[in-house]
This record gives structure tokens, C-alpha cells and sequence, in this order.
């Protein structure tokens, strides 16, 4: 056990605040539907990247930005998963059952009931909020998740609980998961606990994978990154020839954002 | 502080006062006057080396709980223990780097009562002395170094 003690540590936790400051004041938690084509603005001199977004635009019309805060993928996935239930009722139905049943799972898995009642209180209030009737217009409910989505208490309550999840999933299926944790852990809990939990902690494969099968749910994820080929690479999980997801993420390094067709 | 931090601490308190945990005793009265600091006192376990004594810890909450971790460490008449400076600063992955919303104050005492209920010999860190000195009084401001959870 040890630290570095000098006062570097307070300089770059206070340099850390100050570009998360930035971040929150820059970014929504998850923005408007905007043209793809905005890409270009970001790879302005970039010859590479501007050929991937080429590519992009020909499959996808119009995207949102994620706020990049490490939480990216599950406030993505959870966002506009629920984007596509509220115009699929039987499937939001099916979806809510998933939700009404992890509870007593996690439970079961030895998470503390106490604090997963709150987070399980509040992914619920959200499902009650946006679920679709037959008296209500579609898109009053899709601007209602947008907003709830963008209110703070809300969206990280949700990651939370997203979080909570995908590691009951991993711990649920130790023995499979096990197989691909890479790294310095000690254990798949040890791995759980250090990069599934906390938030602010990116999500990889492995997690996209457990998420998906313990809801059910289907993603496709567009991988843009510095390879040398002119297309980008699609990837689908969970990663089955007769699946077709719905929803679809773009991936930059270390980033998720939605993409819309 | 805004609503979700403060509902989260009330239901926490509501807790641990209806359904007490062995050994950890929430002062009540400095908690009512203000929600976001918290004493607890620690007793040792029985069968340790701590047996017998006392501790004190301060906890402090920002209006990002449970997002945030709490700022915790130990006050007043500070254990011996090689995970403890003798500044009250705690190193414990938990409190930083490792901590997760689903973690509450009752998780958090439980696992400082485990670890006093592991050592085997009350000794402090071994760099304790330059740490005390050039430390930040908040102990989330060290970028702490987890050699060893097990200890």
C-alpha cells in the first residue's frame, strides 16, 4: 500500500473536475437527432476517418451524441432500446417483465436489497412514464424519455441499474464469462466489482454481450476506427446469423453514440 | 444539496437505525442537525486485536451521492492498522476508486470493521510519516495505490 504523496495528486484531480466540468457544459447526456453528415466536422483534415464517415452516411441518416462521461454505452443502449419498444408494445411488454424480474435476481446474486431498491424503484418509474397506450400520441412519450433521459437524477439512476444488470448476468454465468476477462483480476466478481459497478467505467465486448442477454435485447455496434479498410465494421450482438437488431450504436474509441438509419 | 442525495441519505439513516448492525452506532442527534455529515462509532470485534476499543468515523457527502463516493476517515483516537495513517486517512479501494452507488454507509463500515477484524498486528503504514506530511486533508485527494485488498 502506497501513494504518491506529493501534490501532483491534488493538481490532477483538480485538472480531472475541470475537463468533466467542461465535458457536462459542452455535452447534453444525450443530444437531438442530428444529421450524420456532422461527423464531417470532426475529421475536417482527416482523410481516413472522412471515408469511414462516408461510408456511414450510405447505411445511416442521422445520430446522437452520447455526453462522453464513461457512461456512454449503457445510457446509449438503455435510451434508445427504450426509443424502439415505445413504437413496439408487445415487445415494451416483454421488456418490462425482463426488468420486473431482475430484481429478485440480483437479490438473489447477493446485492444488497436495500440500495438496489432505489435504483429498480426508479427504472421502473421510467418504464410506467413511457409506456405506450392507445390514447397516447407516440411521440409525446418519445419526448417525454428524451427528457427523463436528459435529467440527470433520472439517466444515472438508469446506468446504475443497467450496471447492476450486466454484472448479475456475468456473475450469473461465471464459469462461460470467465473465459474472456483479460487483465489483472483476481476473480470475475473481483472484475464485477472494478469494472462493471462503478460508474464512469467504459464498457467493452464482454459487457455488451452480458447486457444483452440478460434483457433479451439485441444491438448492432458500428465499429469506426483507424483501420486501413474504406468500410466500417458492423458487429451484432448477441452475434447470431438470424439476428437483426433494431437499434444501432456507433463506436469510436473509447465513445458510443446512437445511430438512426 | 439537491432532493435524489438527500432522500438516498434519509432512507440509509432510516436503515441502520431500524435494523442496527452489530458493533456500528450511528450518533443520531449530529445527523439530524445536518444530513450530509455522519459520525459512527466502531467497536471492535470480539476476538481481534481491536477488541475492547472504540473508533470514531466521519463521513461527508456531496449532493452527487451516491455517484460519488463519501469522504470517510476515522477521528479523534485513530487505530493502529498498516491500511490506516495516522492522520485518519484510510486506504481502501472502496472509498475511491472502486466504490459503486449501490454501495451504502453500512457496506462502507462493515468492510472498515473486517478489515481491523483481519490484522494481525497493529502497526501503521510504513510510509505513514511522509504521507501525513504531504498529504491533501482530504483523503479522496490522494491517488491511492491498492497493493493489497486482503489485508
Amino acid at each position: 500500500m502506497e501513494q504518491n504523496s506529493d501534490n501532483h495528486d491534488e493538481l490532477t484531480i483538480k485538472q480531472q473536475k475541470e475537463i468533466e466540468k467542461e465535458i457536462n457544459e459542452q455535452f447534453a447526456l444525450i443530444s437531438e437527432k442530428i444529421p450524420i453528415e456532422i461527423l464531417n466536422d470532426e475529421y475536417a483534415d482527416d482523410p481516413v476517418y472522412r471515408q469511414k464517415v462516408q461510408d456511414i452516411s450510405s447505411k445511416y441518416r442521422y445520430m446522437r451524441k452520447i455526453r462522453p462521461d464513461g457512461n456512454c454505452f449503457y445510457r446509449a443502449f438503455g435510451f434508445t432500446t427504450l426509443e424502439y419498444l415505445i413504437k413496439n408494445k408487445e415487445e415494451f411488454k416483454k421488456f418490462r417483465q425482463v426488468i420486473e424480474q431482475s430484481k429478485a435476481k440480483l437479490i438473489e446474486l447477493n446485492f444488497p436489497q436495500f440500495t438496489i431498491d432505489d435504483f429498480y424503484d426508479t427504472i421502473m418509474e421510467v418504464i410506467n412514464k413511457v409506456e405506450p397506450s392507445d390514447t397516447q400520441d407516440v411521440n409525446k412519450v418519445l419526448d417525454e424519455l428524451y427528457k427523463l433521459f436528459n435529467e440527470q437524477a433520472y439517466s444515472d439512476y438508469i446506468v446504475v441499474y443497467l450496471r447492476l444488470i450486466t454484472s448479475g448476468k456475468l456473475q450469473e454465468e461465471a464459469e462461460f464469462y470467465s473465459n474472456f476477462i483479460e487483465g489483472n483480476y483476481t476473480s470475475l466478481l473481483d472484475f464485477c466489482k472494478k469494472e462493471v459497478e462503478p460508474m464512469y467505467k467504459e464498457s467493452d465486448h464482454i459487457h455488451i454481450i452480458a447486457i444483452c442477454a440478460a434483457l433479451g435485447c439485441a444491438v448492432r455496434v458500428v465499429y469506426m476506427d483507424r483501420g486501413s479498410q474504406s468500410e466500417v465494421i458492423a458487429h451484432d450482438f448477441p452475434d447470431c446469423p438470424d439476428n437483426n437488431p433494431s437499434v444501432s450504436l456507433l463506436y469510436r474509441p473509447n465513445h458510443y453514440d446512437v445511430l438512426y438509419q | 444539496m439537491s432532493c435524489p442525495a438527500e432522500r438516498r441519505l434519509r432512507k440509509e439513516l432510516l436503515e441502520l437505525l431500524t435494523n442496527p448492525m452489530p458493533g456500528i452506532y450511528i450518533d443520531e442527534e449530529k445527523v439530524a442537525k445536518n444530513i450530509n455529515e455522519w459520525i459512527v462509532t466502531i467497536e471492535g470485534a470480539e476476538k481481534t486485536i481491536y477488541e475492547g476499543e472504540t473508533f470514531q468515523l466521519q463521513f461527508s457527502f456531496n449532493e452527487k451521492y451516491p455517484f460519488d463516493s463519501p469522504t470517510v476517515l476515522f477521528i479523534g483516537k485513530i487505530p493502529v492498522h498498516s491500511h490506516i495513517y495516522s492522520n485518519g486517512h484510510i486506504c481502501l479501494s472502496i472509498l475511491t476508486d472502486d466504490w459503486t452507488p449501490a454501495l451504502s454507509v453500512g457496506a462502507v463500515c462493515l468492510s472498515i470493521r473486517s478489515m481491523l477484524s483481519s490484522a494481525t498486528k497493529k502497526e501503521r503504514p510504513p510510509d505513514d510519516m511522509i504521507y501525513t506530511r504531504t498529504c491533501s486533508k482530504n483523503p479522496k485527494k490522494t491517488k491511492w495505490f491498492f497493493h493489497d485488498d486482503t489485508v
